[in-house]
């Protein structure tokens, strides 16, 4: 059993205001058009500005997050740098991909193929915070932040030596990409306003979303905002296999299900997967708050991350903003936070948070 | 480390052959496999010498008992599973599954083989056809969904995308999840097919050899491209004994470096190379004069080639090791370079062998140590294998006779 580790600062690039807001979640931002988009920020701030010029948006969007929490944290130079991307930089790969077939292979412009590699912003990162540390990019669709975050905390428990990873992920929702998860049977027929997402979970499809949060998880625990006592991983999960998961992580804990006082959950409003989450919904005591996230960022391979971001916003206000809030408990603080969430393809995890109260 | 993690099984895939015992013969005639591609349509084929694999991709689907035609398998998968083939006839399935694994593949560009010919159709108002067989086969874990579904298992599964060192970091993690309990065995490697979209953003980066490549050598000019597929099944020295499975080797140190220097070229004086190397060894705890063969990056790139042998004069210092880049015989195979390199470097240890390094004529000025010309027999106890790649992802592996 691996000791838990500490997320000791955290930023998120999202559709909402994430980035920069003094409040969480003012001003919730929705949209009709199928999907959500990140807010751009000043890029600016965070990156040299000769570099900047050939830089694509999800370059400026991964890079200023993982810079921002770097800034949060107080350190310069994280100890390694670990990802997690289902998709990488996609308007990057549309580009080359458009030009070769357009230009029949002749006279290709190969910043697109650079940015396009998967590992683009993880090298980015690296030279930018000095980190010749370990350095590692996950993509492995819905686990891609999972597996990135399970692999911080092993590093962590190779070594008593104090240490500070940064761990992120990034995705974007491009117009073609739209267009081919749309082939797909991903998003929903008729376009809801995606505020109201999840009020249309009796249809097929949700919306699509994207964005970037990053955190430095460390050993140290006195720089804690939370704690994650634990992550599991489920393959084609169904609505018998997420409790089983949910029942063992908690038992592992020491912990009941009543000793939750959040379950922070990835329901998209997809008819074919809200039976994954109706269990929550019915077995969670009063007690409980059960709360919902992608009507605020969209469905995308890497969504736990602004699930995970907003995790610990709630631990540090103590406070579940009532736009996610699917069923209200009577819980009077955040001490213990269950993140389940999905992705389409056939993956679900379950992590455990938690802070001494 | 804690405890010792073993090779017990391979599979390989590359344009040496289908499988280990063509791959290995390649090796010991020097026959490389190198030619102008059948498969890979591209304006450029008839300019490019590639490591292609023969396999048509019906013959790969026969290999595998598919159908063959629009089947919703791309090249990269097909690869993939013929060398994951190889490596589960080396355990029993129900064994492997019962004790728990890992299954940690390593990509570059996904499904591209396929979805650039496709692509149009994903984008257009297009609504229905075989392309749809397709839609999701674009990313990474494609490949590894499929091995799992493929062969019926339930590993733990992660993909790697570190470019050119995607898989030697597979086997780090696959060796790390072991040492940590969290699976008692892991296969590990990567796959990549030759496609139009890696060709051309190699060609347009100005990287790619007309003429056979020529590692360490003053006239290199840059890489030659390939394609392969490789995975090595991964236990602990005490697993494999208990079920008297033959070890083929240990792998006894890793590291993971980067060198935070530029998007693609190395540090010029290969500091991450000298890092990652240094530990490696620290991690094996052993010393440098211990090594006796470095299978090296070598893609001879005019970077590259000169960075690790700097980096290899540095650390090495009085005691330099018989070293080769295996490149010119399978091309430049990318994420799975990391891997069949591996394999490599472990038949190296079996054979006695130090392979050679084809095509080297002139030695590099701005180094005073060549590479191993021919292949030839010598005194393997240790071999240190690189993959360095794009983003300054540096990672080396050494085995360890068994």
């Amino acid at each position: 059993m691996m000791k838990p580790v500490y997320i000791s600062a955290a930023a998120a690039l999202s559709p909402q205001h994430s980035f920069d807001a003094d409040r969480l979640l003012p001003d919730v931002v929705s949209s009709s058009n199928g999907k959500l988009n990140v807010i751009d920020t000043d890029y600016s701030k965070f990156i040299n500005p000769v570099a900047i010029r050939r830089m694509s948006r999800m370059l400026k969007i991964g890079i200023s997050t993982g810079m921002r929490t770097v800034q949060l944290a107080g350190i310069n130079t994280p100890d390694g740098i670990i990802t997690g991307t289902g998709r990488g930089s996609m308007r990057d790969m549309e580009l080359f991909l458009g030009d070769m077939i357009r230009l029949h292979e002749e006279a290709l412009n190969p910043t697109y193929f650079i940015q396009s590699t998967y590992n683009s912003i993880n090298g980015w990162l690296a030279m930018q915070t000095k980190c010749t540390g370990y350095n590692q990019t996950y993509v492995h669709r819905g686990h891609s932040l999972e597996v990135a975050l399970l692999d911080a905390q092993m590093l962590l428990n190779e070594n008593d030596a104090k240490r500070t990873y940064l761990v992120g992920s990034f995705d974007e929702m491009t117009e073609e990409y739209f267009v081919v998860k749309n082939k797909a049977h991903y998003w929903k027929k008729a376009l809801p306003e995606s505020l109201y997402l999840l009020q249309h979970s009796d249809t097929n499809g949700t919306i699509g979303g994207e964005g970037a949060a990053f955190f430095t998880i460390t050993n140290e625990a006195e720089k804690a905002i939370c704690r994650i006592e634990q992550i599991h991983l489920l393959h084609e999960p169904t609505t018998t296999s997420v409790q089983t998961a949910i029942d063992s992580v908690l038992a592992t804990n020491g912990m009941k299900l009543k000793d939750l006082d959040v379950v922070l959950c990835g329901m998209s409003g997809d008819a074919r997967y809200q039976p994954l989450y109706q269990p929550i919904l019915e077995n969670t005591t009063a007690h409980t708050t059960v709360a919902a996230f992608k009507h605020l960022c969209g469905e995308y391979d890497t969504s736990t991350g602004f699930a995970l971001w907003l995790a610990t916003r709630l631990f540090a206000t103590q406070t579940v903003p009532e736009v996610l809030i699917q069923k209200k408990g009577i819980n009077p603080s955040i001490g213990n936070l269950l993140l389940v969430n999905h992705y389409p393809q056939g993956t679900a995890s379950v992590m455990l948070l938690s802070i001494d109260k | 480390m804690a405890e010792r993690i073993v090779v017990t099984s391979l599979g390989i895939v590359s344009a040496l052959g289908n499988g280990a015992d063509a791959n290995l013969q390649a090796l010991l005639s020097g026959t490389p496999g190198l030619h102008y591609p059948r498969h890979l349509q591209s304006v450029h084929a008839p300019e490019f010498l590639m490591g292609e694999v023969a396999h048509s991709n019906d013959d790969l689907c026969t290999l595998l008992g598919l159908p063959t035609g629009n089947n919703g398998y791309t090249r990269t998968t097909l690869l993939a599973l013929v060398a994951m083939q190889e490596v589960m006839k080396g355990i029993d399935k129900q064994l492997l599954q019962d004790e728990g694994f890992a299954c940690i593949n390593a990509n570059t560009v996904g499904g591209m083989c396929a979805v650039e010919d496709l692509y149009p159709d994903f984008i257009s108002d297009v609504q229905e056809g075989d392309f749809l067989k397709y839609i999701d086969t674009l990313d990474c874990a494609e490949s590894t969904q499929n091995i799992v579904n493929y062969f019926g298992i339930k590993p733990f599964t992660a993909t790697i995308s570190t470019a050119c060192s995607s898989s030697a970091n597979a086997i780090i993690l696959g060796a790390r999840l072991i040492q940590h309990g969290i699976v008692k065995r892991a296969i590990c490697g990567g796959c990549d097919a030759l496609s139009r979209f890696t060709l051309n953003g190699f060609h347009s980066l100005k990287n790619v050899d007309k003429q056979p490549c020529r590692p360490f050598d003053n006239t290199r000019f840059g890489l030659n491209l390939g394609e392969a597929a490789g995975y090595l099944l991964l236990e602990t020295e005490k697993s494999a004994k208990e079920r008297g499975a033959e070890i083929l080797a240990v792998l006894s140190g890793y590291g993971n470096t980067n060198d935070a220097y530029h998007p693609t070229a190395p540090s010029p004086n290969g500091d991450g190379a000298y890092n990652t190397m240094q530990l490696a060894l620290h991690k094996a705890g052993l010393q440098p004069q211990d090594i006796d063969y470095i299978n090296a990056h070598g893609t001879a790139t005019i970077n590259n080639d000169a960075a690790e042998g700097k980096a290899i004069e540095r650390l090495f210092e009085n005691n330099i090791p018989l070293f080769s880049s295996t490149k010119p015989f399978t091309g430049h195979t990318l994420a799975a370079a990391g891997s069949i390199e591996a394999i490599f470097s472990i038949w190296g240890l079996q054979q006695q062998k130090a392979w050679g390094n084809l095509h080297f004529t002139t030695k590099m000025e701005e180094l005073a140590i060549t590479p191993v010309v021919q292949t030839q027999d010598a005194q393997l106890h240790h071999v240190l294998s690189n993959s360095f790649g794009f983003g300054g992802n540096n990672v080396s592996l050494i085995f360890s006779k068994a």
